[in-house]
């Protein structure tokens, strides 16, 4: 039986060099370019606010994936219309097309963060998250806040909010005299490189 | 008459299957199967005789949101099993039209272990999402929890049943 | 038009392996569970370790994506039961769903009985998944494998698989030189 005894030592080499032949898996092996990624981090361009989301949604933007990386239990609870659920251990082996667009997010906006790392290790030209989450979403899209004392002009610009908010079953909030109103931050997603306030990380 | 051909090597017929299950991974993403051709083929006459039943119910109409039936990839690729059995045993001269039972088993009872252990075969393919070919072979080649479980499953039941079923085949 | 092909050329490899191996013969399958003929672990074993090993090395060499392969979901319950359901029915019948397709292109009647008993017994199975429901989607772990249940890494499971199979190849040649 001398082929099965030749096709017994090939498996026997190839089984036992196995364990320490590392991860068979190429994302597994996947590198990360540590400068660009801390410069992309510093100049805001990680990340776009809940409403430049809403906008992209309800614009339909080509190529845009939400992706929702929470469990499917919490994704079940809520989500983000039209998000996809791919929990973060599943992100890895997530197929992305070279033109989307694509915008994680998380209860808090932690593991979205993570996630962001990931799928810039993996060569996803254009990833995003959510800086606050879904926390983010609820107070600036589905209960955007206009302080009752607000001027004409304020009240101007939040009408295109109220809008978005509207469009996503939310409902705009009258806040208290002297509050600050829920303000479209200026999208990082592009050649602007403003300062933006992050809430948790 | 010349005599059939022997049979081949199991272990080099085996690395063959292996490659045969490789070469469907790599053009086609998924491993082999078998069982699901017939979960397809049962949907389709379902779908024919009782068109309501079908889309009420939930296994069939999740077959049935793939697409026709009768050209669903399993069904294509078990025709080809068919095929290929077909050729095999023309060409080893073992194409003999008969019943394979053991040796004190009249061929009435053993058509009906064959139908009846058909059956309760689909019952366990059906809870399974697959057999042999989906489940053991290919999920096994992965390392699914679940198909190595369904193997283990698969050989403990039949050692267990194997001596109440002696008649059937010693 | 090669979505049609692809499947038939694959089926025809793997039916035409199967019957080379002599896995259309009822007596044959039936014999590995009496400890007659281990056709069934040898083919079985070997085919799992070249497509488990392929699979591992093309990965780790890069010549592959083994993340694009689709690895069948884990429904623990429904799979156990599903696999002890199976095993009855398999030494009832001599023959599983693919190599009863074997036999009955060999001109097989119990093929034919076979092929025609798994059909019913899958189109009873659906008719009665509204009763079934309950265990056909109880625990259902999802994308599971044997590193992530071990805690070890996949180069190590598919070392002890590997070493697991050739001891397997070892007791069986012993057990039939012996007999």
């Amino acid at each position: 039986m001398s082929a099965g005894r030749n096709l017994a030592a090939a498996a026997l080499v190839l089984g036992a060099a196995a364990p320490f032949a590392g991860s068979p898996h190429a994302a597994s092996r996947a590198t990360l370019d540590i400068e660009a990624l801390a410069a992309a981090i510093a100049a805001g361009e990680d990340h776009v606010s809940a409403l430049q989301l809403a906008q992209w949604i309800r614009d339909r933007k080509p190529g845009l994936r939400v992706i929702d990386v929470r469990s499917p239990a919490e994704f079940a609870g809520f989500a983000i219309p039209t998000a996809e659920n791919i929990p973060i251990e599943a992100l890895t082996r997530a197929e992305f097309a070279a033109g989307d667009t694509v915008v994680l997010y998380s209860e808090g906006g932690a593991h979205a963060g993570q996630a962001w790392v990931l799928l810039k290790a993996k060569g996803v030209a254009r990833a995003y998250f959510i800086a606050g989450g879904l926390a983010d979403w609820r107070d600036e899209v589905l209960s955007p806040v206009l302080p009752a004392d607000a001027s004409p002009a304020a009240q101007a610009a939040f009408r295109p909010i109220a809008e978005l908010s509207l469009y996503f079953g939310g409902a705009p909030v009258a806040g208290p005299a002297g509050s600050a109103a829920t303000q479209m931050r200026p999208s990082s997603a592009g050649a602007e490189l403003a300062a933006i306030r992050r809430r948790g990380c | 008459m010349t005599p059939p051909r022997p049979y081949a090597n199991p272990y080099v017929a085996g690395v063959g299957l292996g490659l045969v299950v490789l070469a469907c991974f790599l053009i086609t993403g998924h491993g082999i199967g078998a069982s699901g051709a017939f979960a397809h083929v049962a949907t389709g006459i379902v779908a024919g005789l009782a068109p309501a039943v079908a889309a009420k119910n939930s296994y069939f109409a999740s077959y049935l949101s793939d697409g026709l039936p009768w050209t669903a990839w399993m069904v294509l690729e078990i025709a080809g099993v068919i095929a290929g059995g077909a050729a095999s045993a023309l060409l080893a001269r073992r194409f003999r039209p008969g019943i394979v039972a053991g040796p004190s088993l009249k061929v009435g009872p053993r058509l009906a272990f064959a139908f009846g252990g058909g059956a309760v075969m689909g019952l366990g393919a059906v809870l399974a999402r697959g057999c042999t070919s989906g489940q053991a072979l290919s999920g096994g080649a992965l390392l699914s929890v679940g198909s190595w479980t369904f193997m283990a499953a698969v050989f403990i039941a039949g050692y267990a049943v194997a001596p109440l079923s002696r008649r059937l085949w010693r | 038009m090669s979505a049609i092909v692809l499947p038939l050329v694959i089926g025809a490899a793997f039916g035409w392996t199967l019957e080379r191996a002599g896995l259309g013969d009822a007596r044959k399958l039936a014999g590995q569970f009496y400890l007659q003929d281990f056709t069934v672990l040898k083919v079985i074993m070997s085919a799992i370790l070249t497509a488990m090993l392929g699979g591992f090395w093309l990965g780790r060499l890069g010549i592959i994506d083994l993340s694009a392969f689709y690895v069948p979901e884990t429904f623990l319950a429904a799979q156990a039961v599903g696999g002890l359901v199976f095993g009855v029915g398999f030494v009832l019948c001599g023959l599983c769903p693919g190599t009863s397709c074997v036999a009955a292109a060999s001109g097989k009647g119990d093929g034919l009985a076979a092929v025609a008993g798994l059909l019913t017994g899958v189109l009873a199975t659906g008719l009665a998944m509204p009763v079934l429901e309950p265990l056909y989607t109880a625990t259902a772990l999802g994308t599971f494998t044997l590193p992530q249940l071990l805690h070890v890494s996949y180069g190590v499971v598919v070392g002890g698989v590997t070493l697991m199979a050739l001891a397997m190849f070892l007791g069986v040649e012993r057990l039939e030189r012996r007999a």
